[in-house]
């Protein structure tokens, strides 16, 4: 029989609904999710990292313990040294959804590992690397970078005016408000230019804390989740447009489920809201923007929410945005909506594993290089950052950009970023017009930053 | 009947037939319970209760309403739409495999009940319950075969292709090589007794036939209650219910 102090550390702590432990035993082992999982497509070495073999191993794990065996002979202890193995199987994964997607037996897998994950922290066997860091670092910054909250809004041209409460609110994020605020500046420029009358939230802005859920470490989310509601609730707020797939995920599916009371806006991907103004021909195109195009589907905002908002929102709205930029050359990529393949920046992957970030996220512009496209555009900051080091990483002349950057290209904004303390920190490449539009890097040379072909001039 | 010759009657057959059925509820009970492990609901304590699942499953079942429900019923329990949405050769096998083990088992239930009238010639209606066993011949060939063929895909499936092979577990080869057996031993019982369909007389082994189709059924019996609720045969119960859940996945 099992001693207290193993009975002390079952392996369930909390955080699973019956019906996922359900889905265990409904798993067919078709192997259909075997192939398509970017994570096993790059480390074909490591079966357990493939969905059909995690839902295995916890549900043998289980078994010793509620099993018919555990109930006649007695539970079997869990080493320590078992769970840390199959928590390096199960945070070997982006959870991008795909095995979701193709699962026959509809298995929400996405929600599974995010459930399994709190377990094993729990025992002290996950996060994985420096995951760990994510709870400390909102604790106490109430964002990733470290960054002082009162800078939210430093990237904020000062001919921007914005009102203290409206309708519609702009999400900035904290990737595009510290790293990669060509996106941010390009997002409010397109907003300001279609007369919307938007707020932002500002120091009040915390971080989404997708990646406190992602990762199973949840106990702060709570707090981020009603401090962030309560102050878009304060402004009055009655749709965020979001222009980080990241985030638009937590605030539609994860925030409600933190938050008890009546949550008076809706959620909303910028390239969404975008669309709608362009059907109304509100949006004036001042330049053609020569280049080959091609769209990444962000996990988040593509999978995770196609059943929550719409396939339409999820998938057709970039489209159709990018497809209305005069001058643009669109080509799909042969993976794409649904099943299309993740960068391998999600899950907490980038943090924890950024070998295995890299090599999916290299796939990914193999992906795009099948297609020929000069461009990739995407509408999730973190799936850029991980396509552009993937793409270094290569050698690959790909350049990424947000679906929002090429609008304000298109309209012929001026998304020049002002100087601030977070200047020689980003990282993005950016569209140049000089005459005809094309991509460019942002390089730091010494104390300044360089376009990168404007240098090579 | 040529099957209670070999010591059994009527009687001990019912008995192992009431332990077998005993056995299969306690273990779907023992596997509700421990999926009644999980909570209610996001942030709800986790339990350990039978009718812990069985309200949570309700719950999900019917969150998007009744007419999803049987929407997902439908297209994704009965005509396994996902399946064939990611491999037709795959849902062929599945549709051949679901519909021939449980139409079987149903004709094998139905068989049962008749031959209980017949024992007890409940209503005066010995004669005709008769007459109604031998109909059951037909459907018990056809989806017999059904089933067969299923089973022969799926066992070719994991044999022949190298990376579903590769992949291949003793949880999935205990079941589809089960499966593969009990359906074999049945034709091939079926085949000893002579004038089989299809096959004629050309396997008559009379003497024997009565071995065969008692190794055949203990075989199935075995299944029900031995294997079915402890192994991954328990996909035949989870699975539809994990898509009604989940409302398809959609």
């Amino acid at each position: 029989m099992a001693t207290e102090a193993t009975k002390s550390k079952l392996l369930m702590s909390g955080f699973m609904k019956s019906t996922q432990v359900l889905e265990l035993d409904g798993c067919t082992r078709c192997q259909e999710c075997m192939k398509w999982c970017p994570a096993y497509a790059v480390r074909p070495d490591r079966p357990g990292v493939a969905p059909m073999q995690k839902a295995a191993t916890w549900r043998e794990m289980l078994g010793k313990q509620r099993g018919l065996k555990a109930k006649v002979l007695g539970e079997e202890p869990l080493s320590d040294e078992v769970a840390k193995q199959f928590a390096e199987e199960l945070y070997y994964c982006t959870t991008c959804g795909v095995c979701s997607t193709v699962c026959e037996a509809g298995i929400n897998t996405v929600d599974l590992w995010e459930a399994v994950r709190p377990n094993l922290v729990a025992r002290g066997a996950g996060p994985y690397g420096k995951q760990s860091a994510f709870p400390k670092l909102l604790a106490e910054y109430r964002n990733p970078y470290m960054a002082k909250q009162e800078d939210r809004l430093c990237w904020l041209p000062t001919d921007i005016k914005l009102p203290e409460s409206a309708d519609i609110a702009y999400w900035t994020g904290c990737t595009a408000a510290y790293r990669q605020q060509a996106l941010a500046v390009s997002s409010v420029r397109v907003l300001n230019a279609l007369n919307a009358d938007f707020c932002m939230l500002g120091k009040d802005e915390w971080c989404c804390a997708s990646a406190l859920v992602r990762t199973g470490q949840r106990d702060l989310m709570r707090e981020h989740a009603v401090h962030n509601i309560d102050a878009l609730k304060d402004r009055g707020v009655k749709n965020v447009l979001f222009a980080c797939a990241g985030c638009l995920r937590a605030a539609t599916i994860d925030w409600p489920r933190w938050y008890e009371g009546y949550i008076p806006f809706k959620t909303q991907p910028l390239s969404a809201f975008l669309r709608e103004r362009i059907r109304k021909g509100d949006i004036d195109w001042r330049q053609p923007v020569n280049l080959t195009v091609t769209y990444h589907d962000p996990c988040h905002a593509g999978r995770h929410l196609m059943h929550v908002s719409s396939k339409d929102w999820a998938f057709e709205a970039p489209r159709d945005v990018l497809q209305s930029i005069p001058g643009i050359n669109y080509v799909e990529m042969t993976r794409n909506r649904a099943l299309q393949r993740c960068c391998g920046a999600g899950g907490g992957v980038k943090a924890g594993i950024p070998d295995l970030a890299t090599d999916m996220g290299k796939a990914r512009v193999a992906d795009v290089e099948e297609k020929g496209a000069q461009v990739v555009a995407s509408t999730c900051p973190f799936c850029r950052r991980n396509l552009m080091d993937a793409r270094t990483a290569a050698g690959s002349p790909v350049k990424v950009v947000d679906v929002v950057e090429l609008v304000a290209k298109g309209m012929n904004l001026d998304t020049t970023i002002p100087e601030n303390p977070y200047t020689k920190y980003q990282e993005q490449d950016v569209i140049v017009c000089d005459p005809i539009c094309r991509p460019a890097a942002v390089k730091q040379k010494g104390t300044d930053l360089v376009i990168e072909e404007r240098e090579a001039k | 009947m040529a099957f209670y010759t070999l010591g059994l009657t009527f009687e001990l057959v019912i008995l192992l037939t009431v332990i077998v059925l005993g056995m299969w509820v306690y273990g779907i009970y023992f596997n509700v319970k421990k999926w009644g492990i999980g909570s209610t609901g996001y942030h709800d304590q986790l339990r350990y209760s039978f009718w812990l699942f069985i309200a949570t499953w309700l719950h999900e079942a019917f969150k998007d309403g009744v007419l999803v429900f049987l929407r997902t019923a439908v297209l994704d329990v009965l005509l396994l739409r996902r399946t064939l949405a990611r491999s037709p050769i795959r849902w062929g096998m599945h549709m051949a495999i679901f519909y021939g083990f449980l139409t079987l088992a149903a004709l094998s239930g139905l068989g049962l009940m008749i031959d209980i009238v017949e024992h007890f010639n409940i209503l005066g209606l010995a004669e005709p319950a008769e007459m109604a066993k031998e109909a059951l011949g037909l459907p018990f060939d056809v989806f017999g075969y059904l089933l067969l063929i299923g089973a022969t895909i799926a066992v070719g499936r994991r044999v022949l292709l190298k990376f579903v092979r590769d992949n291949t577990t003793a949880y999935d080869a205990f079941l589809i090589g089960g499966v593969f057996l009990i359906t074999i031993t049945g034709f091939y019982a079926e085949w000893m007794r002579g004038n089989a369909f299809l096959v004629g007389n050309a396997l008559t082994y009379s003497i024997y036939a009565p071995h065969f189709a008692l190794i055949h059924t203990l075989l199935a019996l075995g299944l029900f209650c031995f294997a079915l609720p402890w192994s991954k045969y328990i996909h035949v119960i989870a699975t539809p219910l994990t898509l009604l859940a989940n409302r398809g996945g959609e």
